[in-house]
């Protein structure tokens, strides 16, 4: 490759292909793909009901009967990012952005407008006759949705992988069952959604906070960072476990006030941080130079400071994921969590409490959240070492 | 004939780095006498501090080795002894101090503390008494005055000056015969410059100790060597006498060098770049007008933040630049010199005064109306480790400013006018593919006028541009300066603490002290007679090559 060609490489791309040659930065991502792929397919990859079945010649799709407006939004998000990211369309990431965020604001519209699933759903019905006897039917490779207590099995429980006595019952339980009975596999499946948005949505969001608060207090300092400094000292002072009380106590349990309230009190730590280094950053020479050049706040802050600040940050947000899917854990533990919704913490939690020491209720969970935690990390590393060039021997050059 | 205390014959020191050697010292041999000053000169890198580290052997096990060679200090092979005799004759023997004043001593112990703890080390039955008796002989050894109260102060109550004082009572209270000076007066004023000098000169008068003094400026070397070796890529290419090899240079490298030192330029300079300014140029408007310019940071104490007092950085400054001049503002730090240029160009907000150019007030405007102003007045920063954003490509670095500007068309105008103006500063048009990291100081320097120039700025600020070069370096950016200045008729504020330089380059000169200017006129005049007492003593303190017999 010429010098030439290297610079029509974006700096988004140079920093996505350089961080996608850091180590274990291959594995990570396929982890992390594996969850992604389960959280967008999981009603299509473990459901109690059939994804298709043909019935007196006629052809029902019961999965989709069933599918909920969170899922419509997911799926309609997954499919828009992938037509975006395979069409060649040369557009802009901010036009990106917007597209992304039209499509996701019509469908959560459209859905709620058009869209009725059933309020309550009984699993067990799908294992009577009107769904067994057809002329055929396409199941889900797990045919066991997380909610699903197998009641109609009579006395379940907690079951070991493979138990006999579910092999009996002509069931297959590949990671045994929890002690409501559900199939553990598809708790895993389902519960790798809140896994996910949780520490993407709650780190965003106290990322985003963090850096615009930080940036200001530091690139300012003065009357800015004294006000600055309070307000990270009031947050950091609020106990985000009570507020949480607070605020389940006020309004319910939801996933998305859980993200919101993580996101909103862990900030204080990343303004911290940026503060330090747009500090340092500020009576540098080139910082100096691009005020001298007359270029406009957002280019200083965000493009010649921001870069220059922000591998501290990264590593610190790889565990504010981690801390973020704890905290969600936490919750669950203490009964504040999502009730009938699975969660790997809330899972854990079970492995705990219960009288035996139930190996398959920690392993798999615990294992998750640790696979999950480390390929953050990896991921973060690899995108410190791609963000400083002075670490790559030809930067510039390869 | 003196006889030789240190005999150093083809001395190799190799670095090891990675899996590539590196040949630091290469084969260098030279003697110091007993009382004899023996310095070596050369450019950043060509291995001089390598050498005396050799002498001392303090460069690490396993990075460095010694092939070859010999270091005979009175008759014993320094590379032979082990690590306890060493120790013995480190400090007591052999002494060094070290280039960075603010560093080399420790901030948690009081000056007597450590000059105590050094005397107690090499003389075991030496009594608390006793050293202290001897370091406040030394203190005053080194002419710090109130030697005894002095002991207990902290290094960051010091001066820099009197911390590189200290440094030196240090390392003379073990009465070592052999002293290396690692660059000790390059962070200092010229004025300190010339007391520790001729402190040093002094003590070797009344001790008879030998120097080994490393230092890349020639005027001081004129000041203080008997002998001199120059080195290039860690060889020793020239040795002898320091009346021979200033006067008589026999080597070409030395012939270089020698050229590139300001002093020596001036003599060689192209008279059509210096066009002299007409008297019409000078009787226009000026380009730029200060009046009454004050710069004070407020100094807070207390709960309640309350302003007790200022620090006057730059104050009640009026001047006048006329379009097309170089103006050279020369003092020593902490003047406010580089404060004063940043207010030019409102990175520093004046607490009061106006700042007029082409005679519209700069002064209390906002950001976005100073923005049509940011492209007609450019700075280049002294240091260019810091000067260029280390996460972006230099033709992002080029070419942003030019956009926000409206300088171009598109973006590949804007890469041509880049490209264009890389080569002008004699670089390549491929440099723009590449990251700050991978360019010699030189070359950032140049990259950075570059930036400053893709702006067609009338009025550049050039703060020390060229303080943290080498000479030769120095000397072929100077040239470029002026060249540009007649190219494009640029106005110049060339802020520097080199009188060389100075006297090469500009047309004006300011003299600044303490916030204030004292002195100001054509550089003829202000070098040549000055009328205050201040800048009469700033320009003797000046190291000049001519040897003073």
């Amino acid at each position: 490759m010429t010098k030439q060609l290297i610079s029509q490489e974006t700096l988004s791309r140079r920093l996505l292909r350089k961080t996608l040659a850091g180590p274990g930065v291959k594995f990570a991502l396929f982890w992390i793909g594996t969850l992604v792929f389960c959280a967008v397919f999981a009603p299509f990859l473990a459901n109690s009901m059939p994804l298709i079945m043909s019935k007196n010649g006629q052809i029902f799709f019961p999965v989709l009967t069933y599918l909920s407006i969170e899922d419509l939004v997911v799926l309609a998000a997954f499919f828009t990012i992938l037509v975006l990211w395979v069409l060649p369309l040369k557009l802009k990431f901010r036009v990106n952005l917007a597209l992304l965020a039209a499509v996701i604001a019509a469908v959560s519209v459209l859905a709620n407008i058009y869209l009725k699933p059933p309020q309550l759903v009984i699993y067990d019905d799908f294992r009577t006759s009107t769904y067994i006897e057809t002329d055929w039917r396409v199941m889900p490779p797990i045919p066991y949705a997380p909610q699903d207590y197998l009641r109609d099995y009579g006395d379940t429980g907690l079951e070991p992988p493979l138990a006999s006595k579910a092999t009996d019952h002509k069931r297959l339980h590949l990671m045994g069952t929890e002690e409501n009975g559900a199939d553990v596999l598809s708790r895993m499946i389902h519960a790798s959604r809140i896994a996910l948005s949780i520490g993407i949505v709650a780190t965003s969001i106290s990322m985003i906070l963090g850096i615009i608060i930080g940036g200001f207090m530091g690139y300012f300092s003065g009357v800015v960072d004294m006000i600055g400094m309070r307000l990270v000292e009031i947050f950091e002072a609020i106990p985000t476990l009570f507020l949480l009380l607070t605020f389940v106590a006020f309004f319910g349990r939801s996933l998305y006030m859980m993200m919101i309230i993580i996101g909103v009190t862990s900030w204080s730590g990343y303004a911290r941080y940026i503060r330090a280094e747009f500090l340092k950053l500020r009576r540098q020479d080139y910082v100096q130079a691009a005020v001298a050049a007359g270029l406009p706040l957002h280019s200083i802050l965000f493009r010649h400071m921001l870069p220059n600040g922000v591998a501290p940050l990264l590593v610190a947000a790889s565990f504010g994921v981690a801390s973020a899917i704890l905290a969600e854990a936490t919750l669950s533990f203490l009964g504040l969590g999502l009730v009938e919704e699975p969660s790997w913490g809330q899972m854990l939690d079970q492995s705990v409490t219960s009288a035996s020491f139930n190996w398959w209720m920690a392993v798999f969970p615990g294992g998750a959240i640790f696979l999950t935690v480390f390929a953050y990390t990896l991921i973060g590393e690899a995108f410190r070492d791609a963000i400083d060039p002075n670490l790559s021997r030809e930067a510039g050059v390869q | 004939m003196p006889a030789p205390l240190l005999v150093v014959s083809n001395l190799c020191t190799y670095l090891q780095n990675g899996i590539e050697t590196v040949k630091a010292v290469d084969g260098v041999s030279f003697t110091i006498n007993k009382g004899e000053t023996f310095c070596l000169v050369g450019e950043s890198g060509s291995g001089k501090s390598i050498t005396a580290l050799s002498v001392i052997r303090l460069l690490p096990y396993g990075i460095a080795s010694h092939p070859n060679g010999q270091i005979l200090f009175n008759n014993q092979d320094l590379l032979q002894v082990d690590e306890a005799e060493l120790r013995t004759i480190r400090g007591s023997q052999i002494a060094m101090i070290f280039q960075e004043p603010m560093t080399s001593l420790n901030p948690v112990f009081t000056v007597g503390d450590q000059i105590m703890e050094a005397l107690q080390l090499h003389n075991p039955d030496m009594t608390a008494e006793e050293a202290q008796e001897r370091a406040i002989q030394a203190l005053e050894q080194v002419q710090i005055p109130n030697s005894r109260e002095r002991m207990n102060t902290f290094p960051h109550q010091l001066s820099g000056g009197q911390r590189q004082r200290v440094m030196i009572a240090m390392a003379l209270a073990c009465e070592p015969e052999l002293l290396i000076a690692d660059e000790p007066t390059t962070a200092l004023d010229v004025t300190v410059q010339a007391e520790i000098l001729r402190l040093m000169r002094h003590l070797q008068d009344t001790t008879g100790m030998s120097i080994l003094f490393i230092t890349h400026d020639f005027g001081v070397v004129a000041q203080m060597a008997h002998q001199v070796g120059v080195m290039q890529h860690g060889k020793l290419v020239e040795v002898g006498l320091v009346e021979q090899v200033l006067n008589r240079p026999r080597h070409v490298y030395t012939h270089q060098l020698l050229e590139a030192v300001p002093e020596n330029l001036a003599r060689h300079k192209n008279p059509a770049l210096t066009k002299s300014l007409s008297e019409a140029h000078l009787i226009a408007e000026p380009l730029l007008q200060l009046r009454h310019v004050n710069v004070w940071f407020p100094i807070k104490k207390g709960v309640f933040r309350q302003v007790v007092d200022h620090n006057k950085a730059v104050d009640d400054v009026s001047l006048d630049i006329a379009k097309g001049q170089i103006v050279a503002l020369v003092g020593e730090s902490g003047c406010g010199k580089t404060t004063l240029g940043r207010a030019v160009l409102q990175l520093e907000k004046p607490s009061s005064g106006s700042i007029k150019m082409q005679g519209s007030e700069l002064v209390g405007l906002s950001a976005s109306e100073m923005r049509p102003w940011r492209s007609k007045m450019q700075m280049v920063f002294q240091d260019p480790q810091s000067s260029l954003n280390p996460r972006l490509l230099i033709e992002t670095t080029l070419t942003e400013p030019m956009a926000v500007h409206g300088i171009g068309a598109n973006q590949e105008e804007r890469l041509e006018l880049a490209a264009k103006t890389l080569e002008r500063m004699q670089l390549k048009r491929e440099h723009l593919w590449r990251y700050p990291h991978e360019f010699s100081g030189g070359q950032r320097q140049r990259i950075g006028l570059a930036r400053a120039l893709v702006l067609n700025p009338t009025f550049i600020v050039c703060d020390e541009i060229t303080s943290a070069l080498d000479v030769s370096v120095q000397a072929e950016i100077l040239k470029l300066l002026l060249e540009l200045r007649a190219e494009r008729d640029l106005t110049l504020l060339f802020i520097t603490h080199n009188i060389g330089v100075v006297e090469y380059l500009s047309d004006q000169t300011v003299v600044m002290y303490k916030g204030r200017i004292v002195e100001l006129g054509p550089t003829a005049a202000v070098c040549g007679s000055p009328q205050q007492d201040y800048t009469k003593k700033l320009l003797a303190a000046v190291p000049r090559l001519t040897l003073n017999a």
